[in-house]
Formats: structure tokens, C-alpha cells, sequence
């Protein structure tokens, strides 16, 4: 069907065209060519190397700030049944542990008498010890129907945290494969990025009116990891409780691997006001691949001394000690922590026997 | 004649008296590793927690072979597959780049009796922010000279470690390239 148009119509038509396009092209003008690419800046020979390693005189501002920071690690607090509460957060705090945490499917998993939770804030008040995250298994993004599953186990989560009076709980946006650690190739598409948005619309329109904070840790197998994807996560959720628990070595990959200090400044500049607690872990590149491997904290490429000036100024912050392998190996890593700080004036709170 | 022989025994003596005042406390010469006699050496660069190709910290059987050059002020010291090490024996700090050439280390080498100290302070990796890493190394010469050992700690605010490493003197090998073995020192 042909449709008839009058000559004004026409006319009125090529003029708003006519100033659409002078608009679009004033836009152009002021648009760069190319859009901004995420990514530390260019050193030198960016037409022929990559950019991996860091440039002179990297700015290191070590200024403490005003925050003291808790120092947690991975001996959780768990919901086992008969718990000596009094006794945990008394070894915890002896130890020079002042915070803990839970993970979700264990603390999940049994419905705690009021009594008990009663028992459990007595006691972590009465040692000092700061509950204050429920770390969260599962995979928001998974292939459905385990997606809407793992999402219900997060909204439980949320609630859980709420009864415990904690600030925080944690999650992943997650991977196309049923297990999240597994990258698929289509973590960075389109699809896997509306997957995740719209799962984490989901927990918080559930969850509507919840102050319990849904920090996501970026990973590098996910599609959010790095600082930028982190930002555009929580616009486009739109909600703002959606955190970050920063995990900087689960960003690094070879172009970032010797640039630490940059990337450090880039990221708590990028997430400030949305840093919600911090995973303290170190890293060395000691293979041919980019393989990259975990280190004692304070001695691989981590630049541990900006890493805690710029914690201790986030409020009220939290570090959480992870992935070693002993009660032995977190102490000497609290042992490397604290000497780092006090050599900077950063406050850890609490001592270390 | 007989004066002739006097004057050349004291040339002779001139020629010899630093090389004499040294004697008890010069390592010069090529020293291979005696493993058996060794305690296993950490792994100096990377501490690692999780995985990795070298992890445990242990160092491979393969022959690790020091080569040192000393006079009278200064020592250096060449290792296979490392960086060659120079020390001034004045007993004062220097300061030198660390490996990754982006941190310093201050060094103190000096000679003491009939042993070498050599302490180093420097960030851990060498990378910035690291933990302070303390390294004491006592050097000392078997009364025959043919073994070298070398004591060392090494102080973190983590753990400290000391161990001991024992070198038997050995030929140098004239001509090798330094990734395949050592350079001897000219």
C-alpha cells in the first residue's frame, strides 16, 4: 500500500530530518572517533607491543586514611548445630581475626532457633568480632532452570543476612555453565550480559526495601571483571545496593599482571562509594603461559602497601584473607599484613599473638 | 748475586703481601653446589600458596655452579642462570636495583675475621609494596680451602628461614655462556 504524503507533510519532514542530521553531526564533532576503550592507558609502542609493563614513576599515594581496618579469613562461622560461639569468636580473636563470615550453603541449610541467633550477636559482641557477610554458592546466569534456582538461594540469602543483622551478602553474576568458575565462551555476550542484569533485577525487585548490600565479586571468567563492567552492572540493575567485593587478583591477566599500582588506583577511583569489603590475596606470573599463581600475601606482584592506603579509606573496611592453605600460612600472611601497614601508618584493627 | 736474590724476594714479597693479608678470607675460584651436604634452598623469588609448577620451593638436583672473583675491595659473584652479583667490601650500605629493576635493595658486605657478611634489605619480589625481606649471608672457607659454605637467613615479617648451602671448589669452565652455565671472570 502506497501512502500518500502532502507536500507540508513532506516538507516538515525533510526539514526535521534536515536537523536531525545537523544535530547527529554536531554530536559526532564532539564524540571521539573511536569509543573509549576500558583499560589502563597506553606506555609506549602501543602500535607494536602490548602494554604490560607499567610506566615510570607510577603514582603510589601511601596516605593512610581514617578507617581501621577488620581483618577476616575463611575459618567461617558456620550454623553446625551445638556451635561454642563463645569459643569461636574467642579463637578468632586471639588469633587477630576480628570478622567473620558464612557461606550460604552451609549457613542455609539449618533454620536457627531465635535463641541461637540471640546467642550468636551476644557473643560476637562480647568478643568484638564483626558477622557481616554471607558468601554466597551458585550461579545466577546458569543454564535454566538452575539460573531461577541459584537466584531463589540468593533472595534466601538476603533474608538470612537481614536476621543476623549483617551488612552484606555476596555473589558472582556467574558463567553460562552450570558451574561459574568455568569460563564459557559466551560469558561476554550480549546474552550473558542481559542474563545478568536481569538476574540481579530479579533478587533485588524480591527483595524490595532490604538494606543488606549484594555485592558482586568480579572474576575473570565472568563477564564483570574488571572495574568498568562492575560500574555499568550496578546502572543498569539500577539499584543501589548492588556493591562490589573487590577481589583485585581475580582481575589480573597479563596486561595487568606487572601494573598493579595502576590498577589498584584506577579501580578504587572507578568503585568509590561502591566498595563493599575486599579479598586480600597475592599473585606471581611464573610460568611460560600466562600462568599465573597464588602467593603468600606481601610478596608477589599485589603493591600491598597503595592496596591498604586505599582500604583504610573506605569506611568501616574489611579484608578478607583467603585462599591459603593452613591455619599456619593465614597467620604468617597477618604477620605480612600488619608489618605492611605499620610501615605505611594504616591501622589493622585489633593485635596478632 | 746474593743481593740480587734479596732485592727479587722483596719484589716477590711486595707482589704477594695483599694477596697474603687475603689469603684466609679470599673465595675466589668456582664452586659447584654438594647437594647432598646442602639443605634443599627456598624458592628466592615466588612464595606460593596454591599450585604452580615450582611450587614446595625446592631447588632441582641440576649442578648450580658460583663463580667468584675477589680482590682486595671488592667481591662478584656469578651463578648459573642468575643476575652477577658485585659487592664492595667496605662494610658500608649500597644501594642497587633489585631484579625486576623497579625497586632498590640496600646491601652491606664485609669481611669479618675469616668470614664474608653479606645482608641485603629489599622488598620481597621486588615489586612495590612488598614485605621487607632481611637476607644475611655468612660466608666461610674450609681450613683446606676447598669448601665453601654459605649460611643463610632470610627474615619476613612472616617466617624466617635459615639454611645451608655447601660448595665444593671445582674448574672453572672457560668460555660457557651464562644461560647454559656461568662466564668465568676475567
Amino acid at each position: 500500500m502506497t501512502k500518500n504524503i502532502s507536500r507540508r507533510k513532506f516538507f516538515a519532514g525533510a526539514a526535521a530530518s534536515g536537523f536531525a542530521a545537523a544535530s547527529a553531526s554536531t554530536i559526532a564533532a564532539q564524540t571521539p572517533a573511536a569509543p573509549k576503550r576500558v583499560g589502563l592507558p597506553d606506555v609506549w609502542g602501543q602500535d607494536f607491543l602490548y602494554q604490560w609493563s607499567p610506566p615510570e614513576h607510577v603514582k603510589r599515594d601511601l596516605t593512610p586514611g581514617p578507617g581501621v581496618i577488620r581483618l577476616s579469613n575463611s575459618q567461617d562461622i558456620t550454623n553446625k548445630e551445638g556451635t561454642d560461639y563463645a569459643n569461636l569468636f574467642k579463637s578468632m580473636r586471639e588469633g587477630g581475626w576480628t570478622a567473620c563470615e558464612a557461606a550460604s550453603a552451609a549457613w542455609l541449610s539449618r533454620k536457627m532457633p531465635d535463641s541461637e541467633v540471640r546467642e550468636i550477636k551476644a557473643q560476637l559482641k562480647a568478643h568484638d568480632v564483626v558477622f557481616y557477610n554471607i558468601h554466597c554458592a551458585g550461579n545466577i546466569i546458569a543454564p535454566d532452570p538452575d539460573a531461577e534456582l541459584w537466584q531463589r538461594h540468593i533472595i534466601d540469602a538476603i533474608h538470612a543476612a537481614e536476621e543476623m543483622d549483617l551488612r552484606m551478602i555476596l555473589t558472582h553474576t556467574g558463567s553460562m555453565y552450570p558451574n561459574r568458575n568455568t569460563a564459557h565462551p559466551l560469558n561476554w555476550s550480549r546474552q550473558a550480559w542481559e542474563r545478568s542484569v536481569n538476574a540481579l533485577k530479579n533478587i533485588c525487585k524480591a527483595t524490595a526495601g532490604s538494606k543488606i548490600k549484594v555485592a558482586i565479586e568480579p572474576v575473570n571468567t565472568e563477564a564483570i571483571n574488571n572495574p568498568w563492567a562492575m560500574r555499568r552492572l550496578r546502572e543498569d540493575v539500577g539499584d543501589e545496593r548492588i556493591m562490589c567485593g573487590l577481589d583485585i587478583t581475580n582481575m589480573v591477566f597479563a596486561g595487568t599482571a606487572f601494573r598493579m599500582s595502576e590498577l589498584l588506583n584506577t579501580t578504587f577511583d572507578l568503585l568509590e562509594g561502591m566498595i563493599a569489603y575486599i579479598h586480600a590475596k597475592d599473585f606471581v606470573w611464573d610460568g611460560m603461559l600466562p600462568g599465573l599463581d597464588w602467593a603468600m600475601n606481601g610478596t608477589g606482584n599485589m603493591d600491598y602497601e597503595l592496596f591498604l592506603a586505599h582500604i583504610s579509606r573506605i569506611k568501616d573496611p574489611i579484608m578478607y584473607v583467603e585462599f591459603l592453605n593452613s591455619a599456619e600460612e593465614y597467620q604468617q600472611a597477618q604477620r605480612n599484613i600488619r608489618a605492611i601497614a605499620a610501615k605505611i601508618g594504616v591501622k589493622i584493627y585489633g593485635t596478632q599473638a | 748475586m746474593k743481593k740480587q736474590f734479596g732485592m727479587l724476594g722483596i719484589a716477590l714479597g711486595m707482589i704477594c703481601l695483599p694477596a697474603m693479608a687475603l689469603a684466609a678470607s679470599d673465595f675466589s675460584g668456582s664452586w659447584v653446589r654438594n647437594n647432598a651436604g646442602s639443605d634443599p634452598a627456598p624458592n628466592a623469588m615466588y612464595w606460593l600458596t596454591r599450585g604452580g609448577a615450582t611450587m614446595g620451593g625446592g631447588r632441582a638436583a641440576a649442578d648450580v655452579v658460583l663463580n667468584v672473583h675477589q680482590d682486595a675491595r671488592s667481591l662478584q659473584v656469578t651463578e648459573s642462570g642468575s643476575v652477577v652479583r658485585n659487592y664492595t667490601l667496605d662494610g658500608n650500605p649500597h644501594t642497587r636495583a633489585t631484579d625486576t629493576r623497579m625497586e632498590n635493595a640496600v646491601v652491606t658486605a664485609n669481611l669479618q675475621g675469616n668470614t664474608l657478611v653479606i645482608e641485603t634489605t629489599q622488598p620481597f619480589g621486588g615489586m612495590p609494596g612488598n614485605a621487607t625481606l632481611k637476607i644475611k649471608e655468612v660466608w666461610s672457607l674450609s681450613p683446606d680451602g676447598k669448601t665453601l659454605t654459605i649460611l643463610t637467613t632470610r627474615d619476613l615479617p612472616a617466617r624466617q628461614q635459615t639454611y645451608k648451602q655447601v660448595y665444593n671448589r671445582t674448574e672453572p669452565t672457560q668460555g660457557a655462556i651464562c644461560s647454559a652455565g656461568c662466564v668465568v671472570p676475567h
